[in-house]
């Protein structure tokens, strides 16, 4: 059995953060879209507490506290968001918001 | 005593008078006329009284003070440092100004109140007043100045209260629809105009000499620069001191004729008549038009360094006896034309042009004090004769209004109810007037011991003395005074009513008798001023400079005229010869003047025996030539017509086709248009317009190509965002390492 080194733990966030880049930039489900900024901050808190142990810094960690009381705020008022356009519009296909075109 | 401080006290009244009059008074009269016309009329009376009581203190002060002149600053008035110009705004307090204070406070109180009475009902009784203290104010700024500038200050004040005062009625109009009033306001306004612009010059010329205008400066440098003879430069050709002195005084000379009505501008004054009674007692007879001998006496420095520079005058004449010349010839022209005068205020008028010719007479030759005695002796008993006639011509007016509604019918005729040959017989009606007239009367023609006796007196015995010419002049002009009074008595208050107006005519209120009658005792005592015998004693008992006591006007004024002479060793100050009565020239002119006037009473003692029969001095037609040909003929034909051409081609040619046509439509307007094509159809279209487009196309544009960056896909934002992220963390990889 394989020693868990610092680099599994990089190697598994960038993946995470790639899934969740490829995801906003192609899903057009606000939802799925939604999910996928999710897993592009947990991808950064995996960094962060994976770095605080590999540095032996508590910072790092605590720092994960306020990303995920952000994200928590974020998904709060972005759900509120997509439910209120889905009352008007009757979709949450995000190509179908363009009212702002230019 | 000393109240030399309250002298400002002495214009502040007046003031206050004006205020009063000229905010509030019309309201009060408006409100209810009785009660109104009480307010407005005794608040201006007030005024006036209570500046002559000032100036009686002022009197005493001096009395006190051994006769101390003293200059009261109110105010810097004028100070240009770079010129060393300074002209201070003072009071001058000495025996001259505090007599003409007490003439102007005095007899102007007494008009005041007589005004009340004759003013009874007029729509503009408050208006009136304003203007009666304003002239009060004025007069007293031109009378108490410390320098020439604020005399020439009242001086224009009085003469804008004399335009005022004699249009007031500006919209009466005559038969012909003339508005007569408001012309002869206008002609007195213009002919002062000349009159004043020779007061000017003469300022601008003292001032370029002698750097100064204060009184007391002038008089020292001029005595100064006199002995030393002084050359004046002008810049391209000077002048000796003594022909610029001449120069100055025959300019004053001028201002006087304007506004002491001589030859050759006297012409205002018989048409000043026009303005209400009062107005002619205060202004035009006993106060304004004496101005201009307060202007000579005041000057009299000036006046005798000019008698000293001799014959400058077209090498003929020197200035004083110009004066004496001047005001002896008006005394006489003055006594001839008012032969001829129907009109009662008319006779009264050149009477007084006659008069003032006396004092001008007197003041050119040097007998300065009783240029001043006859002045206040004047001023009382023609005061009194011109309240008289205004007495007259009220009950004239009432008889005439009497009559009329008693009969119940309008007259269509023109009724004058100054015309003296629709009067007569008037004694029995109005015996209060008649009396006090016939004192004025006999005052004026030289009677003793009436006021009118003494001055006139000393004039003629100066003349007599030092200047024949003068007295014989004068003393025909004295004849003619009797001869025209007794003619006037006769034709106003003699024989028998000659119109039902008279018939009808009754005596004037309360209200405008007392003040006839205070002014029959100051004319039958005004005399005692300055009694000959009386000071000469006197003096002699007290000493030559006796202080604290008044003994006549002659030791008073002593303290402002100044008896000089010069000679190599500089100026030696002489002592005033008490006036002594010369006999001879008394009982000359008392026999003359009571020969002339029983000549008027035989001349008229039955005729005209109704209003249009013609006077029995018209057999004599040279008189009456005096009528027509004097200075107003000659002025309408020669001066007015080729004036009024002048005036028509710069109206015409000069102004309207020149200037208005040419140069206004030609050259301004065309000029302003083509800058303004300019302004609006380069300026604007291409600079304003240009710019403000040029912005809105070029965002437009910008607008036009950055728009296309807005697609509306949310995830093409989002690869922006990434592509951005990815690009900034390319940068800090790049630059780190």
């Amino acid at each position: 059995m394989p020693e868990v080194t610092i680099d599994w733990y990089i190697a598994l966030s960038v993946i995470l953060f790639t899934i969740g880049s490829l995801g906003v930039l192609l899903r057009r489900n606000a939802i799925i879209i939604f999910m996928s900024v999710e897993m592009m901050l947990n991808s950064a808190n995996l960094a962060f507490v994976a770095f605080a142990r590999h540095l032996g810094d508590l910072d790092g960690q605590v720092l994960v506290f306020f990303v995920i009381t952000v994200a928590a705020a974020e998904v709060a008022v972005g759900l509120a968001l997509i439910v209120a356009i889905f009352r008007t519009k009757k979709t949450i296909n995000i190509d179908d918001m363009n009212l702002l075109k230019g | 005593m000393n109240a030399y401080g309250l002298a400002p006290l002495l214009l502040l009244f007046p003031a206050l008078g004006v205020l009063f009059n000229g905010l509030v008074g019309r309201r009060f009269v408006e409100a209810d006329a009785r009660v109104g016309e009480r307010w407005s009329g005794w608040v201006a009376s007030l005024m006036a009284i209570s500046s002559f009581v000032v100036a009686v203190l002022l009197f005493l002060t001096l009395q006190a003070n051994e006769f101390h002149a003293m200059v009261v600053p109110i105010m810097d008035w004028i100070s240009i440092p770079a010129a060393n110009f300074y002209v201070p705004w003072a009071i001058r307090v000495d025996t001259l100004s505090v007599t003409m204070m007490l003439v102007v406070t005095g007899v102007g109180s007494l008009i005041h109140i007589y005004a009340i009475g004759y003013m009874h009902g007029d729509p503009n009784f408050s208006r009136f007043f304003t203007y009666f203290n304003l002239f009060i104010f004025f007069m007293l700024i031109l009378v108490s100045g410390s320098t020439y500038l604020v005399l020439f200050v009242g001086w224009e004040g009085v003469g804008l209260c004399s335009f005022l005062l004699i249009s007031f009625w500006f919209d009466r109009t005559n038969a012909a629809g003339k508005a007569m009033n408001a012309d002869a306001g206008r002609k007195a306004f213009i002919v002062n105009r000349v009159g004043d612009f020779g007061m000017i010059l003469a300022l601008f010329l003292m001032f370029w000499t002698f750097r100064s205008l204060e009184f007391g400066t002038v008089f020292e440098t001029a005595v100064e620069m006199f002995h030393s003879n002084h050359v004046v430069e002008f810049g391209l050709f000077s002048a000796p001191i003594g022909v610029v002195i001449t120069a100055i005084t025959a300019l004053f000379l001028l201002g006087a004729t304007g506004k002491s009505a001589q030859i050759p501008l006297y012409v205002w004054l018989p048409d000043a008549m026009a303005g209400p009674t009062p107005v002619s007692a205060l202004i035009h007879a006993a106060t304004m038009v004496t101005s201009g001998i307060y202007l000579i006496v005041r000057s009299n420095v000036l006046f005798e360094l000019a008698r000293e520079s001799g014959p400058v005058i077209f090498g003929v004449i020197s200035s004083p006896d110009l004066v004496a010349l001047i005001g002896a010839s008006t005394g006489l022209l003055a006594g001839l034309i008012a032969f001829t005068q129907f009109d009662i205020k008319k006779v009264l008028a050149y009477s007084t042009v006659s008069q003032l010719g006396f004092m001008i007479a007197a003041a050119g030759m040097g007998a300065y004090v009783a240029a001043m005695f006859h002045l206040v002796t004047h001023a009382f008993f023609k005061a009194l004769l011109f309240l008289g006639s205004g007495s007259v011509i009220h009950g004239m007016e009432h008889g005439h209004h009497l009559h009329a509604h008693g009969h119940g019918d309008h007259h269509e005729d023109v009724f004058d109810p100054q015309d003296m040959r629709t009067m007569g017989g008037l004694r029995h009606k109005m015996p209060t007037t008649f009396w006090t007239y016939l004192i004025g009367a006999l005052a004026l023609s030289g009677i003793p011991p009436l006021a009118g006796f003494w001055s006139k007196d000393e004039i003629l015995a100066h003349g007599n003395e030092h200047a024949i010419l003068v007295y014989v002049v004068l003393a025909l002009a004295a004849v003619c005074t009797a001869f025209y009074m007794g003619r006037q008595l006769h034709l106003t208050f003699f024989g028998e009513p000659r119109h039902e107006a008279a018939e009808h005519a009754h005596e004037s209120p309360r209200l405008m008798t007392v003040p006839l009658m205070a002014l029959a005792v100051l004319a039958v005592a005004g005399g005692f001023l300055n009694l000959p015998y009386l000071t000469a004693s006197l003096a002699e008992a007290n000493g030559n400079h006796p202080a604290g006591i008044f003994l006549g006007l002659e030791s008073w004024l002593e303290h402002s005229i100044t008896a000089f002479e010069l000679s190599k060793e500089g100026i030696i100050h002489l002592p005033h010869t008490p006036i002594v009565l010369s006999p001879l020239v008394a009982g000359i002119s008392t026999l003359l003047a009571l020969l002339a006037l029983g000549g008027a009473f035989y001349v008229y003692r039955n005729k005209p025996e109704t209003a249009v029969d013609p006077d029995p001095l018209q057999k004599l037609k040279p008189l009456w030539w005096f009528r027509i040909l004097p200075f107003e003929t000659f002025y309408m034909k020669f001066v007015v017509p080729p004036f009024n051409r002048l005036a028509d081609w710069l109206a015409f040619a000069v102004d309207w086709n020149f200037w208005h046509d040419f140069v206004h439509n030609n050259i301004i307007r065309d000029m302003f248009v083509s800058f303004a094509t300019f302004l609006a159809d380069v300026f604007d279209k291409f600079g304003v317009d240009g710019t403000v487009n040029g912005i809105g196309s070029v965002t437009k544009g910008l607008a036009g190509v950055i728009r296309r960056t807005q697609t509306g896909f949310a995830r093409t934002y989002a690869l922006g965002v990434f592509l951005g992220a990815v690009a900034l963390l390319a940068y800090f990889l790049w630059v780190i390492f």
